[in-house]
This record gives C-alpha cells, sequence and structure tokens, in this order.
C-alpha cells in the first residue's frame, strides 16, 4: 500500500535557526502515527509543512503518492489534509456552522452561501463527535473544549484522507478524549490516515499503532508501538532516561493561611467552595476541565471578585476586589495561559520578572535600574530560567523557561499563598521535572501552594491534600494517604455526590 | 542612575532613520531657503510647534497604552473658550481663570477615560464621539459666535514675548516634554502602561491595576490639551470654538513619525519629539523657499509611509524569528517591497529635485525687485483665487516679485506662521487679508519693526499694526447692502433664512451682525427664521438649504453669505421648484451665471475682486518705493486710476451688484 | 436603540422632505458601505474623504473635456479603486497598521489635491448634473444606484462567500489564513472596494449640482466612520451589518434636518452629534454584555 503522506529529508529553518534538520516521515492509509518529542523538537513545524502553514527549505514532500510544490493552507484542503490544532483556530464572531462550513466549503470567492445547508451539515458532524452544540451559537460563546470538539467535528467534516491532529486532548475531559478515540478509529476504519501529537504518552498504546520521536529537529527513530515503552519514548525524547518525574518533598504543614468559607461568584460560576490550605502544604486541585478550578482561583485573585461568602487570611475575613488587592496580601497567582496571561511576551524578562513588584525596584515611583536588574539576574540564577541576557523579549524563551520567568515574577513579591495554574502545561519533561522541583522547595519554604492540574498523576504525586472539583464547587476534599486516581475521578464526574 | 535597559519592548523605537531625515532636511532647506538657518528662525520653529506639540506629546503615552485619543484638538477648543468666557465674562484674574480652564481639560479627560476604562468601550470610538461633543459644546455656549480678546499684555506676552532669547512656551513645551518623559520611562506608572499596551490581561494579571492607569492616561491627555488650550489663546491673543480645529491629527502624526507603535507597547516621548521637529522643519523649511504649503502635507503622508514602512523591514531582518507566522510570504514579497520602497523614495526624490530645480531657475536675477507677499485668509477658495489673479496681473506690470501663500482655512493660527515664516525669510511688503485681528497684530507689529511694509486688504489689522488697509466694503456697507436688497427682493415683509460658511468665521459673523442690525433697525414686517451653516461646501448648502425650505414652507429668500453656499442654495431651490422663492448672496459672478440667468438668484452682490488684488500691489510697490505715505490723501493705480484714501483706508469703491442684466460682463 | 429621533417631527416623513433627504443621504450611505467593510475586516480608514474628492475632480474634468459621463464616472470609480488599492497594498502585504497608511494617504491625497486644483470650483460641464436627464429623473437615478449598491453589499456579505471572508477575517486572521481563506487577498480588496465606493459616492454626489468643489468629502471619514459604528459594527473586526449602517447613515444624517424642524439653535448640531454616538456605542455594548 503506498503511503498517504510522505516526507523525505524535510528541512526548515527560521532567519538561522533550524527547525528540522533532514527529517522524513510517512504515514499509512488507516494507521494513526504519532508524532512525539520535546517543546521546540520540530513537531509543531512538521505539522505546518505538512498543512501548508510553512515552506520547507529542503526535502520533499508527497501526498497521496504525487510530490508536492507550491504548498498553501488552501492547496492542502484540496490535498485532503485535514488538521485540529491545539490552540482552536475558530472565528469568534462566526456561528458554529459557519466555522465548519468555511472549513468544508469549496473555495471560490463568488459561491453563494447556503445557510439551511450548512446548518443542517453542522449539526450532523457535531452529533459524529458526540457534541451537544446549537451550530447557530457564536463561537465566542464556546468553552476551550467545545471549541476543540467544532475544530474535529471539521477535520472529520473534510473527507480527508490526511488528518493532524495536534494535542488535540490538551484541554478535554476524559469522557470527551474517549469520544475522540472513537472518532480517531472511526476514521482509520475508512482507511484515513491520522498524525497524532501528543505530550500525554499514556495515551500513544491506546490510540497509536506507530510512533515517531523528534529531537532538536532531527529524527530519532520510528517504532511500532505495540513494541515501544514508556521509559523508550521517554528516552527517544529527552535522549537520557529520568528518574522520579515527580519528586515530593515531604514537608509539614503550618497553620491555616488561606481559608475560604462558602465562596460564590456568579460570574465565574463557582458556588458555595469552601476550602483552605495551610503554610507548608501543597492542596492540589483537581477536577476535568470546566469544573470551575481556574475560575476559583479567578475569584481568589481578585480577578472575578466573590459576590457571597468569606475569604479569610490567616484568620482574618479580608475583600480581594482586584489582582493589585490580591497581590497586596500576599497572593500570587500563576496562571494557565501562559502566552497570554502569565508573561508579557514582548516585555523583556527582568520586566517580566519585576511587574508585579515596581514599587521594590524603585525610588518613589521612579525605576531603578540597576535593581531591576540584580533583582532579574538574581531570580533567573535561582530558577535556572535560561537566557542569554535578562534584557531579551520574554517571547524569545522556551515554554519552560517562559513558566519559570512567570514563576519569578511571583515569587519576587514575597508571597504567602500561590495558587499555581496548570505550571507544567505544554512544557517538555525536562522542564517540568525541574518545576515539580521548584514547587516543592516552594512549600518546603513555608509558602501554602495551590495546584491546579489536569494531569493526575501529577496531582496525586505532588499534593498533600487534593481538592476536587466538579460544577463549580468543591466536591470533596483528599487526604494524601485516601487519594487514587479512581477515588479523584469519582469526585470529579460528581458520582453520588448532589450536584 | 544607571543606563536604561537597552531592550526591545521599553525603549524608544529607533530613532534613526527619523535623526537622517531631521538632517537632510536641515542641509536640503539651508541650501533653497532664505534664511532658514539662523537662530531666530529656530526660535519660529519651535514657537508655532508647541500646542500641537504638547499634544502630541500627551498622546504619546495614550498610544503607547494601546488607546488613541482623537479628542485633544476638540478639548483644546473647548478650554480656549471656556477660559476666555471665566475671565471676560466671569471677571475672574488671568491665573484663576487658567486653572479653571485645565479643570474643564481634566473633566473632559475624565468623560473619556470614564468610557474608555471603566466601560471598555473602544477608545478610536469614543474619543470620536467626544470630539464632537467637545466642539459642539463649545460652537454651543458660544453660538460659535463669540470671539474672546483683549487679554492683558502680561499673559499675551506668554505666548508671543521672548524668555532669555527663547519663546516663553518653549520653556513650558520644554517642562511637560521633560515631565512626560520622565513619567512614561522612568517610573513604575510608565512601566504599567507598556505592559497594558503590550497585553492589557497580561498586565492585569500582574496585578496591575489597568484600569485607573488606563483613565490617568485620558485624563493627563485633557489636561495637556487644556494646557495646550491657555498657550493657545496667550499666542494667538483670542479664543474661539475652532481652535484647534484639526491638531489632533496632526499631533497623532507626529507620534506615529516618532516611532510609536499605534497597536501599543512601543514608543516613546523622544521620538515623538523629533517626529514633531521633522514635520516643523518641513514645514517652516518649504516656507521660507517659497514652495507651495500643500506640499508640506504631500510629504509628511509620504515621510510617514516611508518611515514605518522602513521601521517594518527593518524589524523583520532583525528578528525573522519573530514572524514564523507571515515568514512564506514574507519571502515572496521582499523584493516587491523592496521595488516599492524604491520607487517611493524615487518619487520623493524626483519631486524634491524637480522643485529644487525650480526655485533655482526662479531665482530673482540681480538687481533684486521688490518682493511682495500676499496672504489670503485661506488658500483654495474661489474668492482669493480672483484677487490673486489681479494681484499677478499687477505684479506682471510692475515687475516685483509676488509670493502668495496662505493657510488651509482649519487652522485660525496659521497665518501667524506664513508671516512669521516671511519674516525670516526677508520681504519688502506683507500684505495681509486679516482672519484674526488681535492674534496677528503683534506678529504685523513686529514685521514693521523690522522694516517690513505692511499692508492689510480685504479684512483689517490694529490701525498700528499696518501702513494701510485696502478697503473694498465695510461690513457694515456688506450688511446693509445684502440686507436692503432682500427687502427690495421680498417687498417688505416676510420670513427669509441665512445660510452662512460656518458658525467660527469671524468675518461672516461680522455681516450677520450688520445684518441683523439693519433688519431690527429698518424692517419691522421681516423675518429671519433661522441660519444655518454649510461649512463651505456648496453640496451642504444644497441639503441645508433643502431642510430649511421644507421646515419653514413660508421662507421667501434665503440669503447666503459666503461664495460656496449662493449657487448650493439656488440649486437647491431650483430642485425643489420652489418658484417663489429667491435667493441673494455675497459670491463671485462665474458661479452663479446660470442661476441668475435662470432667475432663481435675484442679485449676487461683490466688489470686484479682481481688482482689488490689483489695486493692493499697485499700493504695496509705491509703499515700497517710498511713494505712498499712509497719510496720502489718493493713489494712482494702474488702469483703476485714481483711487481715494481716507485716515489710512485706501477705498475700492461700492460694493457690486451683478443682476441678469450686468453679470454677463464680468468673468471672474 | 436606533429609531429614537424624527417621530418626535409631524412632518419630518411628509412632503418631499423624505426624498429629499434620500438623495442627500445617498453618496454618504454609499462610502459608508465601504467603510462597513472596511472595519468588518479589523480595519479602518482615513482617507476615504480625500479619494472622494478625488474621484469627484477627476469625473469633472473628464466630462468638461469631452468625456461622456457613464465613462468618465467609470473613470472616478477606477481611480476610486486604485487609490484604495494603494491603501490595501501598504496594509495587507507590508502589514502596516491601517490608520496610519491612510491617515498618511489622506494627507498626500488631501495637500496634493489642492495643490493641483486650488480649490477652485470645476464649471462648464455639459450634460453633468443628472446625468443629463430631468431633475426627477435624475433623483431616482441617484437614489436606484445607491439602494442597488446598498442591497448587492448587504446580499454579498451575508450571501456569498467573499463576504462571509471578510467577516472570517476581521474575527481572526490568523485563523483565516489557516481556513486557507488568503486574508491578504480579503484586506486588499476591501480597501480597493472601500475605494471604488468612494468613487461612486463621489459621482453620485457630483451630479447633484452644476458644479463640482474640489472640497466636497472634506470630514466625510469621520462621518461614515461614525456611521457604520452608531450602526453596531465593532472596531475590533468581524461584526457589523450594513443595515445597521444605513441606520446609522440615517440617524446621524438627520440630525441637522431635524433640528432644523424642531427649531433649535444650529450651534448645538456637533454636541448633539457627539452625545448620540457616545451613548450608542455605550448602549450597544453594555446590550452586548448583558446578553
Amino acid at each position: 500500500m503506498p503511503p498517504l503522506l510522505k516526507l523525505t529529508d524535510v528541512s526548515k529553518a527560521f532567519g538561522g535557526v533550524r527547525a528540522l534538520r533532514a527529517v522524513s516521515f510517512d504515514l499509512l492509509p488507516g494507521e494513526v502515527h504519532a508524532l512525539v518529542g520535546e517543546n521546540g523538537a520540530g513537531k509543531s513545524t512538521l505539522i505546518k509543512i505538512v498543512t501548508g502553514a510553512h515552506r520547507p527549505d529542503g526535502g520533499t514532500l508527497e501526498i497521496g503518492g504525487r510530490l508536492v510544490t507550491d504548498h498553501d493552507p488552501l492547496a492542502a484542503r484540496g490535498w485532503g489534509v485535514a488538521v485540529v490544532y491545539q490552540q482552536p483556530a475558530l472565528f469568534p464572531d462566526l456561528t458554529v456552522a459557519e466555522n465548519i462550513a468555511i472549513a468544508l466549503e469549496p473555495p471560490g470567492p463568488w459561491r453563494r452561501v447556503r445557510w439551511n445547508a450548512r446548518r443542517a451539515r453542522a449539526r450532523e458532524l457535531l452529533a459524529c463527535v458526540g457534541a451537544r452544540i446549537d451550530p447557530d451559537a457564536d463561537a465566542r460563546t464556546l468553552t476551550m473544549p467545545e471549541q476543540q470538539l467544532v475544530e474535529i467535528a471539521k477535520a472529520v467534516g473534510t473527507d480527508a484522507k490526511v488528518v493532524v491532529m495536534d494535542e488535540p486532548t490538551a484541554s478535554l475531559s476524559d469522557r470527551e478524549v474517549e469520544t475522540l478515540f472513537r472518532v480517531v478509529r472511526d476514521l482509520t476504519a475508512r482507511g484515513v490516515g491520522v498524525v497524532y501529537v501528543s505530550h500525554r504518552l499514556d495515551e500513544l498504546p491506546r490510540i497509536a499503532d506507530r510512533v515517531t520521536a523528534l529531537r532538536d529537529g532531527e529524527l530519532v527513530g520510528t517504532r511500532a508501538v505495540a513494541e515501544t515503552t514508556r521509559a523508550d519514548l521517554i528516552r527517544m525524547m529527552v535522549g537520557r532516561e529520568l528518574g522520579a518525574v515527580f519528586p515530593k518533598v515531604e514537608a509539614t504543614p503550618g497553620r491555616v493561611v488561606l481559608e475560604a468559607r462558602n465562596l460564590a461568584c456568579r460570574a465565574a460560576g463557582v458556588s458555595a467552595v469552601s476550602l483552605s490550605v495551610r503554610a507548608g502544604e501543597i492542596l492540589g486541585l483537581a477536577g476535568l476541565v470546566g469544573a470551575g478550578r481556574t475560575e476559583l482561583a479567578g475569584v481568589l485573585f481578585g480577578l472575578t471578585p466573590a459576590d457571597a461568602g468569606e475569604i479569610l487570611l490567616d484568620g482574618k475575613p479580608v475583600r480581594i476586589g482586584s489582582p493589585a488587592a490580591a497581590v497586596a496580601l500576599g497572593i500570587a497567582y500563576v496562571p494557565e495561559d501562559r502566552r497570554r496571561y502569565g508573561v508579557i511576551l514582548d516585555l523583556p524578562v527582568a520586566a517580566n520578572v519585576t511587574l508585579a513588584v515596581l514599587r521594590r525596584v524603585s525610588d518613589r515611583g521612579f525605576l531603578n535600574f540597576r535593581r531591576e536588574r540584580g533583582l532579574a539576574e538574581d531570580f533567573a540564577r535561582t530558577l535556572g530560567v535560561k537566557v542569554p541576557s535578562v534584557e531579551e523579549p520574554a517571547g524569545t524563551l522556551s515554554g519552560g523557561n517562559q513558566q519559570k520567568v512567570a514563576l519569578a515574577r511571583w515569587l519576587a513579591t514575597d508571597p504567602r499563598v500561590i495558587i499555581l495554574d496548570e505550571p507544567t502545561q505544554g512544557v517538555d519533561i525536562g522542564a517540568k521535572a525541574e518545576i515539580h522541583r521548584l514547587i516543592g522547595d516552594l512549600a518546603a519554604k513555608g509558602l501554602a501552594v495551590v495546584l491546579i492540574s489536569s494531569e493526575l498523576p501529577e496531582v496525586l504525586a505532588m499534593s498533600d491534600r487534593i481538592a476536587v472539583m466538579h460544577g463549580g464547587t468543591v466536591t470533596g476534599v483528599l487526604a494524601r494517604s485516601e487519594a487514587t486516581q479512581e477515588r479523584v475521578l469519582e469526585l470529579a464526574l460528581a458520582k453520588g455526590v448532589p450536584a | 542612575m544607571a543606563t536604561p535597559p537597552n531592550t526591545a519592548g521599553v525603549r524608544t523605537s529607533q530613532p534613526g532613520v527619523l535623526l537622517l531625515v531631521l538632517l537632510a532636511e536641515v542641509a536640503v532647506f539651508g541650501l533653497i531657503s532664505r534664511n532658514f538657518l539662523t537662530l531666530g528662525n529656530a526660535a519660529e520653529v519651535s514657537r508655532l510647534s508647541v500646542e500641537i506639540g504638547l499634544l502630541a506629546v500627551a498622546l504619546t503615552p495614550v498610544i503607547v497604552g494601546g488607546g488613541i485619543d482623537l479628542s485633544v484638538g476638540a478639548l483644546l477648543g473647548l478650554s480656549a473658550v471656556a477660559f476666555g468666557w471665566l475671565w471676560r465674562n466671569q471677571g475672574l484674574p488671568v491665573g484663576v481663570a487658567a486653572v479653571l480652564a485645565v479643570g474643564v481639560g481634566a473633566l473632559g479627560g475624565t468623560l473619556n477615560g470614564l468610557f474608555v476604562a471603566r466601560l471598555r468601550l473602544p477608545p478610536l470610538i469614543v474619543t470620536l464621539g467626544s470630539l464632537s461633543l467637545f466642539r459642539g459644546l463649545a460652537k454651543g455656549f458660544t453660538g460659535g459666535t463669540e470671539t474672546y480678546t483683549g487679554f492683558p499684555a502680561g499673559f499675551l506676552a506668554v505666548g508671543q514675548g521672548y524668555f532669555a532669547g527663547v519663546p516663553v512656551q518653549l520653556p513650558i513645551f520644554v517642562a511637560v516634554a521633560a515631565g512626560y518623559w520622565l513619567f512614561l520611562h522612568r517610573t513604575i506608572y510608565g512601566r504599567a502602561v507598556f505592559a497594558i499596551g503590550f497585553s492589557p490581561e497580561g498586565a492585569r494579571h500582574a496585578g496591575i491595576p489597568v484600569e485607573r492607569r488606563v483613565f490617568v492616561l485620558y485624563l493627563l491627555s485633557g489636561l495637556a490639551a487644556s494646557v495646550a488650550g491657555v498657550v493657545y489663546v496667550a499666542h494667538l491673543g483670542q479664543a474661539k470654538a475652532d481652535a484647534g480645529t484639526g491638531y489632533e491629527l496632526a499631533a497623532i502624526t507626529a507620534v506615529v513619525l516618532g516611532g510609536t507603535s499605534i497597536f501599543g507597547g512601543r514608543g516613546g516621548i523622544a521620538g515623538t519629539v523629533l517626529g514633531l521637529l521633522v514635520i516643523a522643519v518641513l514645514d517652516n523649511g518649504l516656507l521660507l523657499a517659497d514652495l507651495p504649503r500643500e506640499l508640506a502635507g504631500v510629504l509628511t503622508g509620504v515621510l510617514l509611509l516611508v518611515t514605518i514602512t522602513i521601521d517594518r523591514l527593518r524589524s523583520r531582518a532583525a528578528a525573522p524569528t519573530l514572524s514564523h507566522q507571515t515568514e512564506g510570504e514574507f519571502e515572496m514579497k521582499n523584493s516587491q517591497l523592496a521595488v516599492l520602497c524604491v520607487a517611493i523614495l524615487a518619487a520623493a526624490g524626483i519631486v524634491a529635485a524637480s522643485n529644487w530645480y525650480l526655485m533655482s531657475s526662479l531665482r530673482p536675477p540681480a538687481p533684486k525687485p521688490v518682493t511682495i507677499a500676499m496672504l489670503p485668509k485661506s488658500k483654495g477658495n474661489p474668492y482669493f483665487l480672483a484677487c490673486r489673479r489681479g494681484a499677478d496681473e499687477a505684479a506682471a506690470e510692475l515687475g516685483v516679485e509676488l509670493l502668495w501663500d496662505g493657510p488651509d482655512g482649519t487652522d485660525p493660527a496659521g497665518q501667524n506662521r506664513i508671516v512669521e515664516g516671511w519674516m525670516t525669510r526677508g520681504v519688502d511688503v506683507i500684505c495681509v487679508a486679516v482672519e484674526n485681528r488681535e492674534g496677528l497684530s503683534p506678529v504685523l507689529r513686529k514685521a514693521r519693526a523690522k522694516g517690513i511694509k505692511v499692508l492689510t486688504w480685504d479684512a483689517d489689522a490694529e490701525p498700528d499694526a499696518r501702513d494701510l488697509f485696502v478697503n473694498q466694503a465695510t461690513p457694515e456697507g456688506i450688511g446693509h447692502g445684502l440686507m436692503d436688497t432682500a427687502a427690495r427682493v421680498m417687498g417688505g415683509k416676510g420670513e427669509f433664512a441665512i445660510i452662512t460658511g460656518s458658525l467660527t468665521a469671524s468675518n461672516l459673523n461680522e455681516w450677520r451682525k450688520h445684518i441683523e442690525a439693519r433688519l431690527a433697525e429698518k424692517y419691522p414686517d421681516i423675518k429671519l427664521v433661522v441660519t444655518r451653516p454649510c461649512d463651505d461646501q456648496q453640496k451642504k448648502a444644497l441639503d441645508e438649504t433643502k431642510a430649511v425650505l421644507a421646515a419653514h414652507p413660508n421662507v421667501k429668500l434665503v440669503m447666503a453669505v459666503c461664495s460656496p453656499a449662493v449657487p448650493g442654495a439656488a440649486e437647491a431651490v431650483k430642485q425643489l421648484g420652489r418658484g417663489d422663492v429667491k435667493v441673494i448672496g455675497l459670491g463671485l459672478p462665474n458661479e452663479n451665471k446660470p442661476f441668475v440667468h435662470a432667475g432663481v438668484t435675484d442679485t449676487v452682490i461683490l466688489w470686484n475682486t479682481m481688482d482689488l488684488g490689483y489695486l493692493t500691489i499697485h499700493a504695496a510697490k509705491q509703499v515700497a518705493d517710498g511713494k505712498l505715505k499712509p497719510t496720502a490723501s489718493e493713489v494712482t493705480a494702474g488702469r483703476l486710476g485714481r483711487k481715494v484714501i481716507d485716515k489710512g483706508n485706501v477705498l475700492l469703491g461700492q460694493p457690486f451688484a451683478f443682476t441678469k442684466e450686468n453679470i454677463d460682463q464680468f468673468d471672474f | 436603540m436606533l429609531i429614537v429621533l424624527a417621530v418626535a417631527t409631524p412632518g419630518f416623513f411628509g412632503s418631499g422632505n423624505l426624498r429629499v433627504l434620500l438623495v442627500g443621504f445617498a453618496p454618504t450611505l454609499v462610502a459608508a458601505v465601504g467603510m462597513t467593510f472596511v472595519i468588518v475586516a479589523r480595519q479602518i480608514d482615513i482617507s476615504v474623504g480625500a479619494q472622494f474628492a478625488a474621484c469627484a475632480v477627476v469625473v469633472a474634468l473628464l466630462v468638461r473635456v469631452g468625456w461622456p459621463l457613464p465613462l468618465a464616472a467609470l473613470a472616478a470609480i477606477l481611480t476610486g479603486a486604485a487609490l484604495g488599492a494603494i491603501n490595501g497594498l501598504f496594509v495587507a502585504h507590508l502589514r502596516l497598521p491601517s490608520i496610519v497608511v491612510t491617515l498618511a494617504t489622506f494627507f498626500v491625497l488631501k495637500e496634493g489635491l489642492r495643490w493641483w486644483r486650488q480649490g477652485e470650483l470645476i464649471r462648464d460641464l455639459p450634460a453633468f448634473q443628472w446625468f443629463g436627464l430631468s431633475q426627477t429623473a435624475g433623483v431616482w437615478v441617484v437614489v436606484g444606484i445607491a439602494g442597488a449598491v446598498f442591497a448587492a453589499a448587504a446580499g454579498a456579505a451575508r450571501n456569498l462567500a467573499a463576504g462571509r471572508a471578510v467577516y472570517a477575517t476581521g474575527s481572526d486572521e490568523e485563523a483565516a489564513r489557516l481556513a486557507g481563506l488568503r486574508p491578504n487577498a480579503v484586506t486588499f480588496g476591501v480597501f480597493a472596494v472601500a475605494g471604488a465606493l468612494a468613487g461612486l459616492a463621489a459621482v453620485l454626489e457630483a451630479v447633484q449640482l452644476p458644479f463640482v468643489d474640489p472640497k466636497a468629502g472634506t470630514g466625510m471619514e469621520m462621518r461614515v466612520i461614525a456611521a457604520a459604528v452608531v450602526g453596531g459594527a465593532a472596531v475590533s473586526g468581524g461584526r457589523g451589518t450594513l443595515v445597521g449602517t444605513l441606520l446609522g447613515v440615517l440617524l446621524l444624517g438627520t440630525i441637522g434636518s431635524a433640528i432644523v424642524f424642531l427649531r433649535l439653535e444650529a450651534q448645538w448640531e456637533e454636541a448633539i452629534q457627539g452625545g448620540i454616538i457616545l451613548l450608542a456605542v455605550a448602549s450597544d455594548v453594555t446590550a452586548r454584555r448583558n446578553r
């Protein structure tokens, strides 16, 4: 059987930085071919070459046995290539039906738009991926997982021969992941080939047939998944074997620092939340995506101030009406969407680090650049941020280093409580371990840490206690000793818990 | 203090290109312009840029913070009017009035700030609306007609005097600019502004009170606008509702030319000041080279395009890794871009070179003839174009060099700029159709002190600021003439309406005043029902007249007091088929011939405009030669023969009524 | 929200006033249609008034040298399209901010035009006014053309793939690129179309008068931007309808007439206009937020 897709010795450079070096890759009909590698290994570049978003500098691309030149996103559609990007690329102001239609309808600007046909097709495809979404809703009103499902519906609808999925499960709940796997199997049964990029190595044995690993833009190898262990994969990706991925430093929790009583915020969809976190303790916050964890963090940090209930700091009730108020009280929040909220990509690393403590690097309102630089360099050293100079824009750093900069900003505020929202999402494995070590250190130094993570093993390994959320409220708090994957999932799915 | 980190985000955008442009300007104008490279000129260049400079400096942090404020020019006008009202009508001391006027600016800024920061509305639209609102309030409260003048000399010195050899407002500007520079580049607030400009949500997540910071930016911009308003009043000696019209675009141009990104996050005060200088020097240099002022606008536009294009190309070349997304297209378009840029630069070069060539070929041969500079109220107005034809005729007869230039019609400060330029350039006579008596007179006095002869024409300055006034007709004569004609056409009773140019034009308001006085005095059975402005546009006059006639069906006559309004109003009457309505007005014969013949327009009143220009040049030449003294009682002016001079007024003669019978004899 | 006005003035819609208003609105509406596309595509065009003036001069000069009016009108529209295309080239292909580019072309056009024409009215135009037809017929031709352009544009915006591509590009340019929509072409296209419509608007206005004023169109950019925005077009792109723009044009355009009918002083017109813009934007956004 000829491969659906064949890349031979493909290279690509961006302004002197080699993103891909002579990489070859192929995809057979009816197979799921996984693509793994650390951040910056070249997976995204490879995908974008297949989808026509980038042009290769060297090497050849064949689709369906024919050589492709002069490739672009529109041509890719013509070749039967569909793609589900990691960040949903929907048009926020257009309806779901139109979003799907734009991907499916033939090109040509002078075509007439048939709205009823669009709607019907959208309904059908959404049902196919198990999403209950109104096709007439504006895409801006959808949640992240819903958007992801619309993206998948688009890919399914194109009748593509090659479907590329870039981290499709990153924001999906387990149930949605199951639906996705079913969709993928349906596709492969029809002879479609799927390129599947994922950081979740555990998924691969369940879904993939072959796996290709990239490292630093170079091909490490392609194996059959059935013959590859998790350890093999990690070794292929990082080139060395990692010991414990989640080191846990034992710490003795002190007294309660932050406590929430019956906290509610209608705008954030959070209601009747009661929990507490002690000094030196890591409180894991588990739950499915959409359970209200990030929203709860937003309430505690003053982004969406509470409209009922109490927040107590050191036993004293406080009002947190804005992030500035939260900062003043010693609460820090490292947000989930790092590139949008966590760091300001165009500002230098130094300015990012000091942004929450401008008063500390200034005299009566006037910036002291020497002190600012000193502070930033201190933190860069302590946290191991790899950057030639703290005056480089943060946007030039890798994801893991950006996360460290975000962390540095909040550590600089000398917080009592730090809320970490998905601190290791989209971070490569090496940086992940380092961030875990840092979190452990923080707790050891007496900070109260709230850790939000969708990776259950991470929460279980890192936390002293785990609060589980569902539907905007806390459905249960488990001690480390009683917490198992099953128990957490039960609470997260709210089985037997009145909603 | 340690040097600021030279980093992508906080630095001011590369001013290198702009500095080169500035140097090139200085070099070119040093060659082709007269007296360009003098200290006095440098001082004047700076004086004239202060008001726009204040606005531009205050706009810089707003734009760096990702916003925009289009309302600054209108707020300048509102503050100026408030200042004048508080001082004159409320009898407050100048200082107190100035402080309160700045309070008005703070209120205006607060309004913008509330809408943008609190309600999170798009600043472009909010300030577009408040631009209209502020300007409208200024016009509403003054009726558009009120002009506050007669400010004490001590106050006027702020705008017209010198302090240690530099214009007084320059230190004010330098202080404000320095304050803003410190604020934006050296304080934690400024840092917050940069963060907000790059990412408002990111800044909020960093605990920065975004709303409050953004609010303060608009408040500061309102404050600066009102300070500029007070300086403006001191500079021009008058406060009127149209002060600062169009300044917002000039200020934004300076900011953007200075390298501040309209998307926010990048830029700085130093760049803005540089951008301001580039524009001011261009304007001044062209004036001194006697090149058309329109060229300044054209070149400013071209410069803006060229600098941002170069900046874009350089940033792409320097940081290709940051533009992954578009890199594919970029590779394709690279050569096209280069071609395009070369083409633009070449075009600009050709324009400059051809003008230079033109200049050198027109350089006066020795012996140097008398140079007469003639200043209309505005350029691009058919009335003044007719004057110019007469002036050109006289200049050819007498062999004098005639410079003709005028402001673009929106900015009352424009005339000052041109007269200052001519003084620096060195001319023998300046002839001015004065738009703004109180504002221009001090400058004219200064010209006389330098030995330049000054004549006024069309509209007078203060008598001691000029040698002679070539008087075509008194406002009283025009007002009475129009009203008497109207009464004749209407048969002494009924309703009529006035279409005027703009509610703020001072000569039109003067005429309207006399029309209304005459009406009250002599025609009790005639009623003026409505007065509408047409913004000096024919089409608007057409629409306004239609609306007036629909709303007031009893109107029997439309009186159009500015020249574009006469054919516009006549066309409206014709389109509506209202044979019972007649039009009269002040206008040029050529534009009105078809309507006069069709019987729609009864009478057009005007003096012979060409003769006005012709007479002015003849008088100017004789004054320059020392043959004509202000005390003379008559003058002989070429084909016009003898004209009477009465108390320094050279009289052209009575206004002329163009009717069906005689209009074909005239061609202007 | 948009139907607030005019009810209070009896006779406002009566008599021939409506037709008078319609023919007066036609040019502004046509230019505002172009601006709506530009704003929906998340751009802005400050130069539209200057383009308008340039096109008016072009059509008049060509008629004066003896071109037949339809041909001259076509030339004016093409001139507008070309001027718009220059903006489009800078914005789409050099990726420069449209507000700066069009500010620059505004200066160049406006000043260049004044330099060239010196503000003189263009006279002696044979068979020009009302396309050489009778006044009644001419009025209907003008209103008809504007109506047809509006209907075509509204239809295209809603039901033509190219129209939807404008919305998609304005909503998220990168997503549009990934969806194969060629946002560069869309951006270029909206500027060219806006220019062409400015040209058409200039023709529709020029034929209402016996002379052509090279200062026509002064301040038009602010009027049409305000009309589009009051009509609900979002400057953040992706949202806005042509029906809304029509209402915006009518609302802002009738303020002047309404003041005459309500016998208010002319001097307050601008303040009222500013107040309405602010109110409209504030209420629109507040309404959307509460939904």
